[in-house]
């Protein structure tokens, strides 16, 4: 099994048993997602259960590829489970994180980690090669730390008596690196069970999505650290260096000739931090830092150590703070707290609007203990990101706010009543939280692949691969620069998208188009892509997929020859593009039969109520464009200010699951369906649970 | 609380800690100590490599792709711990003292080959005089860990599957001996160093000029240029 490490550690809290279980026997899955899902599927025999109780298993899961030489694929760790961040229910989920989390675990011995059960102690689980072990949080003082101490401590003592610098011996055996563990930690938020905690791995690398932070505080979970000194195989070294050196040569941003100067999506961009500051990107002196194997790095490290890492949500949470370093400390303070930086940014706008309103604030209608003259300075961000984390006032004295906060800003905004009648705020749009609870990101009215990817799924897809169909005519546009025929960008893109290559109407975003079949196979394919390239074989999304390209030949990327290229050069398969897509179908199929064991009907798929009714804007109120035909012709079309019409959402649906194989009726897989998949024990849990 | 281990891991891992008694004892009795100028016991001089490595802290970013190339090219299997190359880094410090990079230094006058007691460690005219391990001869003693002069050592000694997992040192040849290597002619000072180039950054680089022996400023260069002072960062 070239590319694995071989086994799963699978640990149950509850009765402190460690196992392991053989990575051969979930290898039709590959690995991440899909097999994660499939030990979730396995393991979990109720999947009715709330995402707090003991039964609800996290899976932590790497790929063949992670710790190899694949490029912007060799980092990311899926992580899955119940969450309990969602609404109605707390879906089956998943999240992400990148590092070097996942190639530790492997250069351990470890393909994956899934956890089970609920601790009668604060623990943490330390792993040194095969060594597993659940060890007490109180003989290191971790509980009660912030993610960074708590990493920091940990780091301590793994080297013994070692110092860092030099080569650490991590265990009697004398097995030696001179690495740091790799741990993923939670902060307060997690141990207050906050439905916004997240885990924080190194400074800045976060699984933010689900709640998976408070799920850890649940089961008593402080920590996962990992450090190992073996090794993984891969079929042809050769091969995957010479693919590394072509992709580099072939694709890579090249720092002689610089096409672009900040980040942007693929291999193009160049090692710039995403840094999405309201003041730029911070003016100190920096590097860039990557993950494991990535050929640009998207993060960066700062000479006054402040905002490490910190990019995309975390540089945007507290938009409104004073200064650009106020903004940044900002940052640090939700990573080394464990909140979820998205939610964060979109719920602290919603406070500030209320506030505004006369709403909140000291003895107003929803009694808020912060200061909101205070607001824009650090001391103002700190003390609502204490309230959060220790549901109280952020000072150390209990109060009602921060407890209800902690829920979430939806469950919060509901508790305060604004969720009422015809002026609740998920109607008329003041709060932001479009799907499932869940806060807004991009305009879901605007980029359909987005919206609709999302809505059918559990979560914010947070998937990234057709975004350049956004951002580039939308800048080019407010910038008055000449953009490429759009026909010619659609057409280079489509043609990679096997099986429905050659349908250019898949990427016509006009509104005509919006409800379409094209549409439908559009959103089919991102599903099916990104579930199996990206979430199992773990390709990172800010590279992958590689569309277009400047480097490339014909300006094209290297998606749909790359991926399969690095897959058999790390494990020796015969596997092609669309082998991956097939799997990414059958994945995306168990997916869903998760969710309608946990109750989905295809009545609940549904956006908030604004979003049928309020035109979509853009924070900036400059309009969206992006590829359409207008008039007959291939143009760039304005995407924005336009809603959803339930109606034609709802025949949308009707032909989505159709197009799926699934009951029309209710959106379940069929057991046709699932039985031409090989899912077969799947449609028997489905039908003994009577929903076949 | 530990599991049962799967041999079908196939990990080699490094134990040569526990040895480290044992290759004091045997350095004492044997007479093999580190002669100041370098040369072997005999007298006999090594001549200068052909070629270096030099690195640019400040460019890195940090992805290890060095590290898993150098481990590839060399062990047809990918791990920190076989690099030749290491970086060193935490997130939590201030740039630039949150990364380094160590590499061989391809010394002057090497400790390590000075300190072999079997003769494994060599500087050959054929591979351009660059400082390797002959693994048919080294024994694992450790004795040339023990002697590199830096932190970290720049060697590390390991349990070899290709010698029936015997203790085995492992050092930085340019890529001269890389049983991996991807390119028909090879590496060594006359063909291509895996961590040079694969580096998406260009923080590596070789030379063939003699890096200043003393302290790190002839191996730490500065290798940045203005494409990357566009990219928003310092250079100097």
């Amino acid at each position: 099994m070239n590319g694995y490490a071989g086994n799963i550690v699978s640990i149950n809290l509850s009765t402190r048993n460690i196992t392991m279980i053989p990575t051969k026997k979930y290898e039709q899955w590959v690995g991440g997602h899909g097999m994660g899902s499939a030990l979730f599927f396995d393991m979990v025999k109720d999947k009715t259960i709330d995402g707090f109780n003991p039964e609800n298993v996290i899976t932590l899961m790497s790929s063949p590829l992670c710790g190899t030489l694949v490029p912007s694929g060799a980092a990311r760790t899926e992580i899955q489970g119940i969450g309990v961040q969602s609404l109605p229910i707390g879906w089956f989920t998943r999240s992400n994180f990148g590092g070097r989390f996942s190639s530790m675990l492997k250069y351990a011995g470890w393909d994956g980690i899934a956890i089970q059960g609920q601790a009668d102690s604060h623990v943490w689980i330390d792993i040194r090669n095969n060594d597993v072990r659940i060890r007490e949080c109180d003989d290191l003082d971790l509980w009660g730390t912030d993610t960074w101490e708590c990493q920091k401590t940990i780091w301590k003592d793994v080297a013994g008596k070692g110092v860092y610098g030099d080569w650490i011996k991590i265990n009697e055996k004398g097995d030696m690196t001179t690495q740091r563990p790799a741990v993923l930690a939670i902060g307060p938020a997690g141990e207050n069970l906050s439905r916004m905690a997240c885990l924080i791995h190194d400074a800045g690398n976060g699984a933010g999505q689900g709640g998976f932070g408070a799920v850890f505080g649940k089961k008593g979970l402080k920590a996962i650290s990992v450090i190992g000194t073996g090794s993984i195989k891969v079929n042809n070294p050769k091969a995957l260096m010479q693919s590394r050196l072509w992709l580099k040569q072939e694709y890579q941003f090249d720092l002689k000739d610089l096409k672009f100067n900040t980040f942007v999506m693929g291999f193009q961009s160049p090692p710039v931090p995403m840094a999405l500051y309201r003041f730029g990107k911070p003016r100190v002196g920096q590097r860039p830092q990557a993950c494991v194997g990535c050929t640009a790095g998207c993060r960066g490290r700062y000479e006054d150590g402040i905002g490490n890492e910190a990019i995309c949500y975390a540089s945007l949470f507290y938009y409104l703070g004073k200064t650009h370093l106020i903004q940044r400390q900002a940052a640090d303070l939700i990573n080394r707290y464990g909140l979820n930086a998205a939610e964060m940014f979109v719920g602290e706008l919603y406070l500030r609007k209320l506030q505004r309103m006369g709403v909140v604030g000291k003895g107003k209608e929803i009694d808020c203990p912060l200061d909101f003259n205070q607001y824009g300075e650090l001391a103002f961000a700190e003390q609502l990101v204490k309230a959060i984390s220790f549901r109280n006032d952020g000072k150390g004295n209990p109060h009602p706010f921060g407890d209800i906060l902690a829920e979430g800003f939806v469950r919060a905004a509901e508790k305060w009543g604004r969720l009422e009648g015809e002026d609740s705020d998920l109607k008329t749009g003041l709060l932001k939280f479009p799907h499932w609870g869940l806060p807004k990101h991009k305009l879901e009215r605007s980029q359909l692949d987005w919206g609709y990817g999302t809505i059918l799924s559990d979560r914010d897809i947070n998937e990234h691969c057709f975004d350049m169909l956004r951002a580039f005519p939308t800048y080019f546009k407010q910038y008055g620069k000449t953009l490429p025929p759009s026909e010619g960008v659609v057409q280079a893109i489509t043609d990679k998208m096997e099986p429905f290559q050659g349908d250019m109407k898949m990427l016509d975003f006009s509104t005509e188009n919006m409800y379409s079949d094209h549409i439908i196979k559009l959103v089919s394919w991102h599903r099916y892509y990104t579930r199996f390239w990206k979430q199992s074989a773990q390709l990172c999304d800010f590279r992958w997929p590689d569309f277009l390209n400047l480097y490339g030949p014909q300006q094209t990327g290297a998606t749909g020859i790359a991926e399969q290229r690095f897959f058999n050069d790390v494990t020796g398969k015969n596997f092609s593009f669309l082998d991956g897509i097939n799997l990414g179908k059958k994945i995306w199929n168990l997916d869903n039969a998760i969710w309608v064991l946990q109750g989905r009907h295809r009545d609940m798929v549904q956006f908030a109520d604004y979003i049928y009714t309020k035109p979509g804007t853009t924070p900036s109120g400059y309009p969206e464009y992006m590829p359409g035909i207008k008039n007959g012709k291939w143009d760039y079309v304005i995407t924005s200010g336009r809603h959803f019409d339930s109606d034609l959402f709802e025949n949308f649906k009707t032909r989505f699951y159709k197009f799926q194989g699934w009951d029309e009726k209710t959106g379940c897989p069929t057991r046709k369906t699932l039985e031409s998949l090989g899912l077969d024990k799947v449609a028997e849990e489905l039908e003994e649970n009577g929903k076949l | 609380m530990k599991p049962k281990i799967s041999e079908e891991n196939g990990l080699s891992r490094r134990i040569f800690l526990k040895y480290t008694g044992t290759i004091v004892f045997a350095m004492g009795s044997s007479g093999y100590f580190l002669n100041e100028c370098g040369a072997k016991e005999d007298g006999s001089e090594i001549a200068i490599s052909d070629g270096y490595l030099v690195v640019d802290v400040e460019k890195c970013q940090g992805c290890i792709s060095c590290m898993m190339a150098c481990s590839l090219v060399h062990e047809g299997a990918i791990s920190p711990s076989f690099s030749r190359i290491q970086i060193l880094q935490d997130s939590f410090k201030k740039f630039p003292d949150d990364l380094t990079i160590e590499q061989c230094r391809q010394c002057e006058e090497p400790a390590c080959v000075a300190a072999c007691p079997e003769g494994a460690l060599t500087a050959e005219a054929e591979f351009g005089n660059v400082r390797m391990v002959d693994k048919e001869k080294c024994t694992g003693c450790g004795s040339c860990f023990l002697a590199c002069p830096h932190t970290p050592a720049r060697l590390s000694v390991v349990e070899d599957e290709t010698f029936n997992r015997e203790l085995k040192s492992l050092k930085c040849d340019l890529c001269a001996n890389a049983p991996h290597h991807w390119d028909e002619k090879g590496g060594g000072p006359d063909g291509k160093q895996a961590c040079v180039e694969v580096c998406p950054v260009g923080a590596i680089a070789f030379t063939r000029k003699l890096p200043a022996q003393e302290g790190k400023s002839g191996y730490k260069v500065n290798l940045r240029g203005e494409n990357w002072v566009r990219l928003g960062y310092k250079n100097s």
